[in-house]
């Protein structure tokens, strides 16, 4: 498999967040990747039980562009830049190797919820 | 307008005070997400894609100028300086953290205002006519009606775990502009022969998945049984609708499985066993709620204003923002003022909190304080002096907000969609935005007439694609953004549900091809027809094949 | 035994639950002791409720929510309790179920609220009519009398008769009560 990260929103910020040891991170380029499908798995049972942290964990899949993490789905590309309509809000206005590579990937070939494990694969 | 008593401030606060509780147990761990979800979600608190998303009621789409400043200051003190007024005449804020939500909710009670069910699978917000007390073509009052709608449903012990989300519009004038006919109960003002005020009840209508027509149920309803009769349909409702699928749970899926008839008839065996007259409001509660409404004291004027013709004659904008958006008024010398949110360039429905402050000033000084909001997403000033039509014309002109493209094709339904929504599969505004751009010179837009273009980014139907004379939904094919364009919709009196073109088409095929469209009607069109009306005319063909032509 | 919680008044007590569930597939005791107090499933009550009503004891009735209260009208006079269920909290149909045992069919018995049964949703049920419940989460009686004076208006008519808001707004000698 390719890899993949942990994304969840946080609770009390609703912002959008990825695992990264143990914690949440918010820049998809700080976030812990995975290529073991077992590991992925246990971290996210881990992940899920922060209950009092985070909202709905799951994994997506990542790309990656000049060694950036990119989100292989474009809805996932949305969640970690931030609105295409305001490109001064969210994410994507703090710049940097990690935004831009997001920005610059067209994120074509999989099915735009990205999310893992809950839709087959064509 | 209808201010809160001591009561209605009570209930606010206190649901206030509750959902402050409830947020405390939920960050402590106390309360799952799970037992958590439907109590924010009946609170008006989303979580969306960047952040959590709260829903204002603005109840049957009307506002003092004081609550509109205060919306303004939610804005900036907890959100990035904007709001989005919505498809049922609501307020959203995209960026809202759930710490906040307690004090946000507090600051609103302060004026009246309050995010109870907004969301959740309960009675929501009323849509009413935007134009109420001040178009002369209404039979009655329809906010008088949707104020009573207000309190019989607000935390309703009985319908408060419903199947799933239930809306209710209310109309009165003869122009529907409420969309009353996909609505789960569309409400119709009427008087029966001998002169008795009453509604004409329509039930099952939706859009979505499956969208229907709503069917008439009862053709009179004496309209002081309104609200034991709603208590008879949603008890059927609540027993009867299917909760084994969401998808199926809506009460449209209900009658169009029993048949309207038979659904009728539960619904009037249900009624004649109530004790209609512990529910139904007393006459001096009626009367108490209509004066509230009839608290404008208008001046005697001429029905002419030279002023203002004076004014159009100097300012061809001027003229053009009168022909598009200003309505006749019951009272002469009197105008309803549209305030279109569609800049072409903009997002649509989307409003800063400036342009909030400055539009509650201009009602304050032109408009005896009352601002209303439509289903298409634009705002209306509902009273206001012909005389001083040039004075709030340029008020608007200052905050970008002059666009005299009301019901034109710039002037475009489109939900949040992927920018935004979880729910999503494709973006909606920029589409719009791309659309907007090529009918953004005011003169062509004129040329081309009225034409209702609206956009949702998922089958949910937020932009009320089904009913939008131009339909567009975004769809996910392969990853990608696509989008399938239906032709004759209608969401107004004359409500019927538009048909698919053909194949879904790339994002930057769409804007072209609504072009191809508009070149298709301009060529075909007969005089005073309407986009709509053509369509109705000679079908779907000429349109397809003119658009599948090109994109292959 | 499950916790059980009562109103009294305008406060909720914690007390002893006299009623027993009976499995349907659990045989009854030979002879019941007049004492003795039941609840059976409705599938169960139709089969043999008359027979354990002749032998002196307090019956109870437990309806899920697609069996309808319509189907115990005949029988409700000599029933001393109906329970209701919640399988999920977010099933609404009990609300509905309770609020016409009271209204339309006037029972004077305990309706007592069973399943997902949480302290958040307990105002709505206690105006639906329920005066009885097993709670399923781990919240105090305390905490559920707090439930019942959350508000201190109402605006519609329920099964438990506060006075509604427009009634409230009444001048005096004109519609109110008490």
């Amino acid at each position: 498999m390719s890899e993949a990260v942990i994304t969840a929103n946080s609770l009390v910020a609703g912002d959008v967040v990825f695992w990264a040891g143990g914690g949440w991170v918010e820049a998809l380029a700080d976030a812990e990747r995975f290529a073991d499908p077992s590991a992925l798995d246990t971290t996210l049972q881990t992940a899920k039980g922060q209950t009092t942290t985070v909202i709905d964990p799951y994994a997506i899949d990542i790309v990656l562009e000049g060694g950036q993490p990119v989100p292989a789905s474009y809805r996932e590309r949305i969640r970690a830049l931030g609105p295409t309509t305001h490109p001064d809000h969210g994410k994507q206005a703090r710049g940097g190797a990690g935004v831009e590579a997001i920005a610059a990937h067209a994120g074509a070939g999989v099915r735009s919820s990205g999310r893992l494990g809950l839709i087959r694969r064509k | 307008m209808y201010r809160y008593d001591a009561i209605d401030a009570a209930i606010v606060a206190d649901r206030a005070a509750e959902f402050r509780g409830q947020v405390a147990r939920r960050l402590s761990g106390e309360l799952s997400e799970d037992q958590f979800k439907p109590l924010r979600l009946m609170n008006g608190l989303y979580l969306q894609l960047h952040a959590y998303m709260l829903r204002v009621a603005i109840p049957y789409g009307t506002l003092s100028a004081d609550q509109l400043r205060r919306l303004a200051l939610i804005a900036r003190r907890f959100d990035k300086g904007f709001g989005h007024f919505t498809t049922r005449t609501n307020i959203q804020f995209n960026w809202i953290r759930l710490g906040d939500a307690p004090d946000i909710l507090d600051s609103l009670a302060e004026v009246g205002l309050h995010a109870i069910q907004t969301s959740g699978n309960c009675i929501r917000n009323t849509t009413a006519d935007p134009y109420a007390g001040a178009t002369a073509e209404e039979i009655d009052d329809p906010r008088v009606w949707s104020e009573a709608i207000r309190q019989w449903s607000t935390l309703h012990p009985e319908f408060t775990y419903l199947p799933r989300k239930f809306k209710i519009a209310v109309t009165g004038a003869a122009k529907d502009r409420t969309a009353a006919r996909v609505h789960d109960i569309g409400l119709k003002l009427r008087r029966s022969r001998d002169g008795e005020l009453g509604f004409e009840v329509m039930v099952g209508g939706g859009m979505g998945r499956t969208p229907y027509l709503g069917q008439t149920i009862r053709e009179h309803l004496p309209a002081r049984h309104l609200l034991s009769y709603l208590t008879a349909i949603l008890r059927t409702y609540n027993r009867l609708g299917r909760r084994d699928n969401i998808y199926k749970a809506r009460i449209k899926i209900l009658v169009a499985s029993l048949g309207a008839e038979a659904f009728g008839r539960e619904v009037e065996a249900e009624w004649a066993e109530l004790d209609q007259a512990a529910i139904d409001l007393p006459d001096i509660e009626l009367a108490r709620i209509r004066a509230a409404f009839n608290d404008i004291a208008f001046e005697d004027l001429p029905p002419v204003s030279a002023a203002l013709n004076a004014a159009k004659a100097a300012d061809l904008s001027l003229a053009r923002f009168v022909r598009n958006n200003v309505a006749a008024h019951k009272v002469p010398g009197y105008g309803i003022v549209n305030i279109s949110l569609k800049t072409p360039g903009d997002v649509p429905g989307d409003c800063t909190a400036d342009q909030m402050d400055a539009i509650a000033a201009l009602a304050d000084t032109y408009g005896f304080g009352e601002i209303r909001v439509t289903h298409a997403q634009n705002l209306v000033l509902p009273h206001v002096k012909l005389d001083d039509v040039p004075a709030v014309h340029a008020g608007l002109q200052q905050i970008g907000l002059a666009a005299a493209n009301i019901d034109l094709a710039s002037d475009i339904i489109a939900c949040p969609g992927l920018d935004f929504c979880a729910l999503a599969n494709a973006r909606a505004i920029p589409i719009a935005q791309a659309i907007a751009a090529r009918f953004a010179e005011p003169a062509m837009a004129e040329r081309v007439g009225e034409l209702k273009i609206k956009i949702s980014g998922c089958i949910n139907a937020c932009g009320h694609h089904h009913v939008g004379h131009i339909g567009i939904l975004g769809v996910d094919k392969k990853g990608e953004e696509f989008y399938q364009l239906t032709l004759g919709g209608s969401g107004a009196e004359d409500a019927s549900l538009g048909e698919v073109l053909g194949p879904a088409l790339p994002a930057d095929r769409v804007a072209p091809s609504v072009d191809t469209l508009v070149d298709v009607y301009l060529r075909e069109r007969t005089p005073g027809e309407r986009f709509l009306d053509t369509y109705r005319r000679v079908g779907l063909t000429a349109f397809r094949s003119a658009v599948y032509a090109e994109a292959l | 035994m499950p916790k059980l919680y009562r109103l009294e008044g305008d406060q909720i007590v914690e007390g002893d639950d006299p009623f027993v569930a009976l499995a349907d597939d659990v045989p009854p005791p030979a002879l019941l002791s007049p004492a003795s107090a039941v609840i059976l499933s409705f599938a169960r009550f139709q089969r043999e409720g008359d027979g354990i009503l002749a032998q002196g004891v307090r019956v109870g009735v437990r309806l899920e929510p697609d069996e309808r209260v319509e189907g115990l009208a005949y029988d409700l006079p000599r029933l001393a309790l109906v329970a209701l269920a919640f399988p999920k909290f977010r099933d609404g149909r009990a609300y509905s179920a309770a609020s016409l045992l009271r209204e339309r069919y006037k029972f004077a018995g305990e309706v007592r609220a069973v399943g997902d049964v949480l302290r958040d949703q307990a105002l709505l049920m206690l105006r639906c009519g329920f005066d009885a419940f097993e709670p399923a989460d781990g919240a105090t009686v305390g905490e559920w009398s707090q439930a019942l004076h959350r508000f201190r208006n109402v605006y519609q008519a329920a099964a438990d008769r506060r006075v509604p808001a427009f009634a409230e707004r009444a001048p005096a000698g004109l519609g109110r009560v008490g």
